[in-house]
């Protein structure tokens, strides 16, 4: 087992810089997710640690090791690959031989640990077939045996729930974690643009953008404590709705100033926003912290429906504000909504999130 | 209005059946013919109008072949020279494909437009060089000697860089992860997933030097080393007159292989021709 160490790692594409400045450390025997949107670098980043692509700056570290010059069949990881890359001509008992084969191990032994892996992870029926032979959810297995087999340092996953479908995929996101976190307790970093993926199995996630790290942190500490706009847009569904304006003072009270309207900010929040007066901020209401209702209520918004999308357990309410940007509310279902229709909203005055315009950073 | 649109439909049909036999009787008639005059005179084959019904039937033309006591020599040194080919060109052109389409190195693009460029030379140009390297090695009249010049091909290589770059980028990259270098990806992985290739590389090498006849004709001398075509051609032609129906029927014996390999084999022939098409 290891710890991998990524100390200002750079790496550019032509002009593009898909990976910019990257420090990022993962615990031994941690399960850490990379998380962000297509294109954000987190592909590149995994790429970088197996070795298929070479850094142009900084140091990769795998244990104590410095892998930067070392050939990815030398730097004992394991990867699994969004399209699961069986080798089409070989059967299930050879894919994951495999590996082993190339490290020159013994006949006996190879068999002895394919029937091993095969068995732990219930495909022992299929060693026989061929990739082309199984079902989505098989080769997936498969792709994880012939990565589980060599008793690799790190395991490197990438975007390996993708091409499941919905209700195949819950399942094995949590038999993934299982397997790999709570049974093998091998060092895990797992690729995905899912933040329900990130969230349920990660011990910590690290979340990019545009090639940087934007956020490290556990589960709970990027949904209830972003450091910046963009983790609190990207975490959370449907995600954060933000309100810009101006922070004002009247009267001894801090009010958020819309143009339109004026958001009186709740006392518990004056301390750490004293500082702000006169600036430009912007404040964040996660949709599940806003209450809609048809009446009227003390300290309520004025709204109006634009959409909404029944789920069944709730709904989302999409709504704008004297016409301006759209915001979004999560509400219970039964309630009786329709297009158009004008709503009045509070929102939790505990569970509100500011952040400066100008850098986008979180104001604690 | 259904009627109509039923007749419509069957006119359409006619015409695409009209013009699909016509072209089948363009292109096999040439053939049809030679099978004919195989059985025919001299006499009768050269006559104009021509004759399609041989009378009298004889088999003098094949007897005569048969006869000639080089005939089964020559059909061994074209399957020499044809094995030669094709084992060459499944291993050095599908070598070459691996390199321009999954090896990085300074200039591989640029090697590979020069290498594009050379299908634009006549195979005329090259022939007196070719042939003043084969005499350097010593390898005159030899069926070695003119394999050498043909183990790999533009084309071959081609067809296979086409196909290797087809083969998905995580295929190499697991390879790699799993401990595999350049050579033992190639062995382990491409060779084998590249069997449709292969086999399309095979059939047209195979088919190429089959036929192959200006090349035997110039770098093989004695008549021992020919090759069919050449040595068809050695047989029945006298200084002042061809013999040409035993040459015809020489030709349908010499083309027999082809023809079985081309019925048996025609599903990787439109493969290799899928494969060139595919994206560069």
């Amino acid at each position: 087992m290891a710890r991998v160490f990524l100390k200002n790692v750079v790496k550019k594409f032509g002009k593009v810089v898909a990976v910019n400045h990257v420090t990022l450390e993962v615990k031994d025997k941690e399960f850490m997710v990379l998380l962000g949107p297509s294109g954000c670098g987190k592909s590149t980043t995994l790429r970088l640690i197996a070795g298929l692509e070479t850094p142009d700056e900084g140091e990769i570290w795998i244990g104590d090791r410095l892998v930067n010059e070392i050939d990815p069949t030398k730097r004992n990881v394991a990867m699994v690959f969004q399209s699961y890359a069986l080798y089409p001509h070989m059967t299930v008992y050879r894919n994951i031989e495999f590996p082993l084969k190339m490290a020159r191990v013994p006949r006996e032994e190879r068999r002895r640990k394919v029937i091993e892996v095969a068995k732990f992870l219930g495909i022992e029926d299929l060693l026989n077939r061929y990739p082309k032979q199984l079902s989505g959810g098989q080769q997936q297995r498969v792709a994880l045996a012939r990565a589980i087999v060599r008793e690799p340092e790190v395991f490197l996953l990438d975007e390996p729930l993708s091409n499941l479908d919905a209700k195949l995929r819950v399942k094995m996101r949590f038999e993934l974690r299982r397997l790999l976190h709570d049974e093998l307790q091998t060092t895990t970093l797992y690729v995905t643009h899912d933040q329900v993926e990130a969230m349920t199995m990660a011990d910590r996630i690290a979340v990019m953008n545009a090639g940087k790290i934007m956020q490290v942190g556990s589960p709970i500490d990027v949904f209830e404590k972003p450091a910046n706009i963009f983790v609190a847009g990207f975490i959370g569904v449907p995600p954060m709705s933000f309100f810009e304006g101006t922070l004002i003072e009247k009267q001894d009270s801090l009010f958020l100033d819309l143009g339109s309207v004026l958001f009186r900010i709740p006392k518990t929040y004056y301390s750490t926003l004293y500082p702000h007066v006169g600036s430009e901020i912007v404040m964040g209401i996660r949709p599940q912290d806003i209450k809609v209702t048809l009446e009227p209520q003390e300290n309520s918004y004025e709204g109006k429906i634009v959409g909404y999308e029944p789920l069944g357990t709730e709904t989302y309410v999409h709504f704008t504000i004297n016409g301006t940007r759209e915001y979004v509310a999560v509400i219970p279902r039964g309630m009786r909504i329709s297009l158009k229709r004008k709503v009045y909203w509070t929102f939790n005055p505990h569970r509100l999130y500011f952040f400066k315009k100008s850098t986008g950073e979180a104001i604690y | 209005m259904r009627s109509s649109l039923k007749l419509s439909k069957l006119g359409w049909i006619t015409l695409v059946y009209f013009v699909l036999s016509l072209f089948a009787y363009i292109y096999l008639s040439p053939f049809i013919r030679s099978f004919v005059a195989s059985f025919m005179t001299w006499g009768q084959a050269s006559k104009y109008p021509p004759e399609w019904i041989p009378n009298p039937f004889t088999l003098e033309n094949y007897i005569k072949l048969f006869r000639l006591e080089l005939f089964p020599r020559w059909i061994l040194n074209t399957a020499l020279y044809a094995g030669l080919i094709v084992a060459g060109n499944i291993m050095f052109s599908s070598m070459a494909g691996y390199a321009f389409a999954r090896l990085k190195f300074p200039g591989r693009d640029a090697l590979f437009s020069a290498l594009l460029a050379l299908l634009m030379i006549p195979i005329f140009v090259t022939l007196v060089p070719n042939y003043i390297i084969i005499y350097r090695l010593g390898l005159i009249d030899n069926i070695v000697g003119l394999a050498l010049l043909n183990l790999a091909n533009v084309p071959s290589t081609f067809l296979m860089r086409q196909y290797f770059l087809s083969i998905p980028q995580e295929i190499f990259d697991a390879a790699r992860i799993d401990g595999c270098g350049p050579i033992k990806t190639f062995f382990y992985i491409c060779l084998p997933l590249a069997k449709p290739a292969l086999g399309a590389v095979a059939v047209y090498q195979f088919l190429g030097a089959w036929n192959a006849f200006l090349g035997p004709l110039v770098f093989l001398r004695t008549p021992e080393n020919f090759t069919l075509p050449v040595g068809l051609s050695f047989a029945f032609q006298r200084s002042m007159w061809t013999e040409y129906t035993p040459i015809i029927a020489g030709s349908l014996v010499a083309a027999a292989p082809t023809i079985v390999l081309f019925i048996a084999l025609n599903k990787y022939l439109i493969k290799g021709i899928v494969i060139q098409a595919g994206k560069g």
